[in-house]
């Protein structure tokens, strides 16, 4: 299970590189977007082992979790990297937006020289 | 006591602030007074000391580390705080005069007493870290002093010069200082002691058989070489005299120069006598010793003359540390009393000619003695004093000093060096004297000095330097015993034991009287033939200062060549280098240790769909990367998130899933709307080798990342909070579902900072959006003016104020 993740965690990774050394503003976010799935699935493999089976809730009268529930303590950390990791891209994708009108090109070294205009 | 002295000097230095107005003068001697308070503090333990104690305080601080602020006084740090203290006080009251009319002055007293301070607690340290830090101190307000005319580029040439030499010799001795510390804990020195400067001395012996030892020497060296203006790192000292010329009397003659010969002193009587210690500081020290006083008498900037022979003059005090000896430590607290007296009224008379003359350099002075008597008679003395002329103190000194390279138990060749060395000072102080005392006092004025009205200065200004002069005269004069019982323990602190000594002015005729006379004879000869000496190139020229200056072009050069390389403003370049830096730094350990820690667990249930959307992953990401449609890059891209957000369904978190699926509409949704003002298909920017070296890049990159998830993951470096939150969910935060109890109860703070981000991000979104409507409405006036008004029509481009009070004065 955990050579799933860490494969899948590589891929994101390599993925969200490659895409980053680009020049077209756009594969750069791209690529950011990629690397947030990884960061995510890393915090992932930090927990107290990853299960299948266990969703973390426990017994709604007695406040006993079953044994081999999954680490609570990862998800909820991870959900709070999601949202920002969301609020992050967003503002790029703003700021791309903004920047490419500005330039009138996609491309980041275009966008090297505006401390010019 | 010693803390409170320490804390007191630092306190009251704000004060200097009252010398901002007239009457400056009053006001420089009334804050005299402050450091009078010290010096006569220090004073009352004068007999505490002379009885064989001393006091020590200490705080710890950081015992673990072996940090205490630890202060103890004994009679060497009671010579220089007397110092100190004594001339600081003569030093303010003569900066009110001399600065007269010079509104910074408050500024100026604020350094010189926060100096003050800094060197009150260098001499009075107990511990070498205390030391240290006040060390630093000294260099800061050292760098203030000398900037102090700060629009002048030669002041500020000087003051970067001397921060940065003895900057780095600060850094230096911090090396030095913490591998003595390391060695001393080597031989059995407890952590919280081994700073300790008395503790440090005692384990001497053994710390000198430590392969620390040599190391930590030459560090400890370095800076107080740079400190003392030792030959090579002499030359900040001319380039020091930009400051005002009461700094320079204060801290580059009479104190801060002194700090590497006292850090020196101090440490000799645990870490001296051993062939590295004594033969490195009588090269260098006698080198400079006789090296400054040739170089001295061929300049013509008074100060600059005076500068070299202070150079000299350390050199000298390096040599004696460097005999060791009684007689060494006996003829270096005699040098350094006699120094301080007859240099500082030598600076304060300089000061003096050039504030009545309105110049400095030798060859526009002359004929003063008609106008200005009484600083003559000043000079003459304290000249006297240095030329070592019978009667003075400092032939007291140079006789001890010739002492001290007689009587030295040194191997062969090094007492004759010594002897040789301080000979040759003495002659070249002799002639440098002369030249001074010739061109200013003597001959007739120039044209220029007649048109002024040259005249001796008011008292307040001449009373200082006249108090060190005469002092330099009458000390020796029935004041001996009492002189020598002051300088017995100094000179005992230096040696290590307990003994006294005293001085006399004759007491027998011998080889170091002879040989003192003879130099003087010498000297008056030579003396005569000074312009002859002076035309004579055969002194090398080279002040070091353009080797210095050379030295810091090359550096700006590499910094600017580096940061023209480095910060291309490419932004993929910065990834590159982040990338590559991860890989050496994280890549290659992990290679050398993390590979045998990776372990690949069987796993029993694993499933056929498992390996299917895991596998997906990779495709999605070549489809983004091979998309040459907007459109398809961002269907690539959403399958990515898509198959993630599978992933936490596979692995129960279902909160995740939900999230990450909701999140990735919304993605998906933004980055059509942003695409749609973006040319529909990808050009190619990059050359195909570009393409492949990312590639490579990007696998390595991978892997590294899939290796140390392996390495690390079934980390048992702590114990699992799981439990915790598990156990206390519907306890105490009335919750089932975990997840949600820890973000919105137990961490729920991060959760207010995650809302924080969000609407901060929203904010600057709605500001970037925005701007553009802005820019292309209303280019240049401003916006936040133009707010309609309620009710009122906009009918111009202006709402001014005036209508708003109008129509909100008819509403009422």
């Amino acid at each position: 299970m955990i050579l799933l993740l860490a494969i899948a965690i590589g891929t994101l990774f390599a993925g969200a590189v490659y895409l980053m050394l680009r020049r077209s503003v756009v594969k750069l976010i791209l690529g950011l977007v990629l690397l947030s799935h990884g960061v995510n699935l890393l915090i992932f493999t930090m927990g107290d082992g990853v299960r299948r089976a266990g969703l973390p809730i426990v017994d709604s009268s007695t406040g006993i979790a079953e044994p081999g529930t999954t680490d609570p303590l990862v998800q909820a950390l991870i959900l709070t990297a999601i949202v920002i990791s969301f609020g992050l891209t967003a503002f790029i994708m703003a700021l791309a937006y903004r920047a490419t009108q500005a330039v009138q090109s996609d491309d980041l070294d275009d966008m090297a020289h505006t401390d010019r205009l | 006591m010693l803390l409170l002295i320490v804390l007191f000097a630092f306190a009251t230095s704000p004060m200097g602030l009252l010398a901002r107005r007239e009457p400056r003068v009053l006001a420089g001697w009334g804050l005299a007074i402050l450091p009078l308070i010290i010096f006569a503090a220090l004073c009352a333990q004068i007999p505490v000391i002379t009885d064989g104690g001393s006091i020590v305080e200490a705080i710890p601080w950081v015992p673990a580390m072996g940090l205490e602020l630890r202060f103890s006084l004994d009679g060497l740090s009671l010579l220089f705080a007397l110092i100190i203290s004594g001339i600081g006080t003569l030093i303010v009251g003569y900066a009110g005069a001399y600065m007269e009319k010079d509104v910074g002055l408050g500024r100026f007293l604020v350094y010189m007493l926060l100096f003050m301070g800094a060197m009150l607690g260098l001499v009075l340290a107990g511990n070498v870290l205390t030391m240290f830090v006040f060390w630093e101190l000294t260099s800061v307000t050292s760098y203030l002093l000398i900037g102090y005319k700060h629009d002048y580029p030669d002041a500020r040439r000087g003051a970067q010069q001397s921060l940065l030499v003895t900057g780095f010799g600060g850094l230096a001795l911090l090396v030095g200082l913490l591998l003595l510390g390391a060695a001393a804990q080597q031989v059995g020195v407890p952590v919280n002691q081994a700073y300790n400067l008395d503790a440090m001395l005692a384990a001497g012996d053994q710390i000198k058989q430590t392969a620390l030892y040599g190391p930590a020497l030459w560090l400890i060296f370095l800076g107080a070489f740079t400190k003392s203006a030792q030959f090579p790192f002499h030359f900040w000292l001319p380039g020091a005299m930009q400051a005002p010329t009461p700094a320079s009397a204060f801290l580059h003659s009479a104190t801060m120069v002194k700090a590497g010969v006292y850090l020196l002193a101090r440490l000799a009587p645990g870490l001296g006598e051993t062939p590295l210690w004594n033969y490195t500081l009588i090269s260098v020290g006698g080198f400079t010793f006789v090296f400054g006083a040739i170089v001295a008498f061929r300049q013509n900037d008074i100060k600059a003359l005076l500068a070299y022979t202070t150079l000299s003059q350390l050199g000298g005090l390096v040599l004696m540390i460097g005999l060791g000896g009684k007689y060494g430590s006996e003829a270096l607290v005699t040098l350094i009393l006699a120094h301080a007296l007859y240099k500082s009224a030598l600076f304060m008379t300089a000061g003096i000619i050039d504030h009545e003359t309105g110049t400095r350099d030798l060859n526009r002075l002359g004929g003063l003695r008609h106008t200005m008597p009484v600083t003559m008679a000043i000079v003459t003395v304290a000249l006297l004093s240095q030329m070592g002329i019978p009667i003075l103190l400092g032939f007291v000194a140079k006789e001890w000093a010739l002492k001290a390279a007689l009587e030295s138990t040194l191997p062969a060749p090094w007492p004759t060096l010594g002897l040789m060395a301080v000979l040759l000072a003495a002659l070249g102080y002799i002639v440098a004297a002369w030249r001074l005392f010739k061109q200013s006092f003597l001959g007739a004025p120039t044209p220029e000095l007649l048109t002024r009205h040259v005249h001796d200065p008011k008292p307040a200004m001449l009373l200082s330097p006249a108090i060190p002069a005469l002092l330099s005269l009458l000390l020796p004069l029935g004041l001996l015993p009492a002189v020598s019982s002051l300088l017995s323990p100094a000179a005992a602190a230096v040696y290590g034991e307990r003994f006294s000594f005293e001085l006399y002015l004759y007491k027998e005729v011998n080889l170091a009287l002879l040989l003192s006379l003879g130099a003087i004879a010498l000297g008056t000869l030579l003396a005569t033939q000074e312009q002859r000496l002076a035309a004579h190139r055969v002194i090398a020229t080279v002040s070091g200062a353009e080797l210095f200056d050379h030295f810091i072009d090359r550096m700006l050069a590499l910094a600017t060549w580096m940061t023209r390389t480095l910060q291309s403003g490419r932004m993929r370049t910065y990834i590159l280098y982040s990338l590559l830096s991860f890989l050496l730094f994280v890549g290659l350990p992990f290679l050398a240790y993390g590979l045998d820690e990776m372990r690949i667990p069987y796993d029993a249930e694993l499933q056929f769909h498992e390996i299917v959307v895991v596998s997906l992953i990779p495709v999605g990401i070549i489809a983004t990367i091979m998309a040459r449609s907007r459109l398809g890059a961002i269907i690539a891209v959403s399958s990515v998130g898509a198959m993630v957000s599978l992933l936490f369904v596979l692995f129960s978190a279902a909160d995740l899933a939900l999230t990450q699926l909701l999140i990735e509409v919304l993605s998906t949704v933004f980055l059509l709307f942003l695409f749609s003002v973006l040319p529909a298909r990808f050009r190619s920017f990059s050359p195909a080798w570009v393409r492949w070296r990312d590639a490579g890049i990007a696998i390595l990159f991978g892997m590294l990342m899939t290796g140390l998830v392996l390495a690390t993951a079934p980390s048992t470096m702590f114990p699992p909070l799981a439990p915790y939150f598990l156990e206390n969910s519907l306890a105490g935060g009335k919750g089932a579902n975990v997840v949600n109890v820890i973000l919105v109860d137990f961490r729920g703070l991060d959760t207010m900072g995650e809302i924080t981000v969000l609407f901060i991000a929203l904010l600057s979104i709605y500001g970037l959006l925005r701007f553009r409507t802005q820019r292309n409405a209303l280019p240049l006036s401003g916006n936040e003016q133009q707010r309609p008004l309620p009710g009122a029509t906009s009918n111009g481009s202006h709402a001014a104020p005036v209508p708003t009070a109008g129509s909100s004065r008819e509403e009422a």
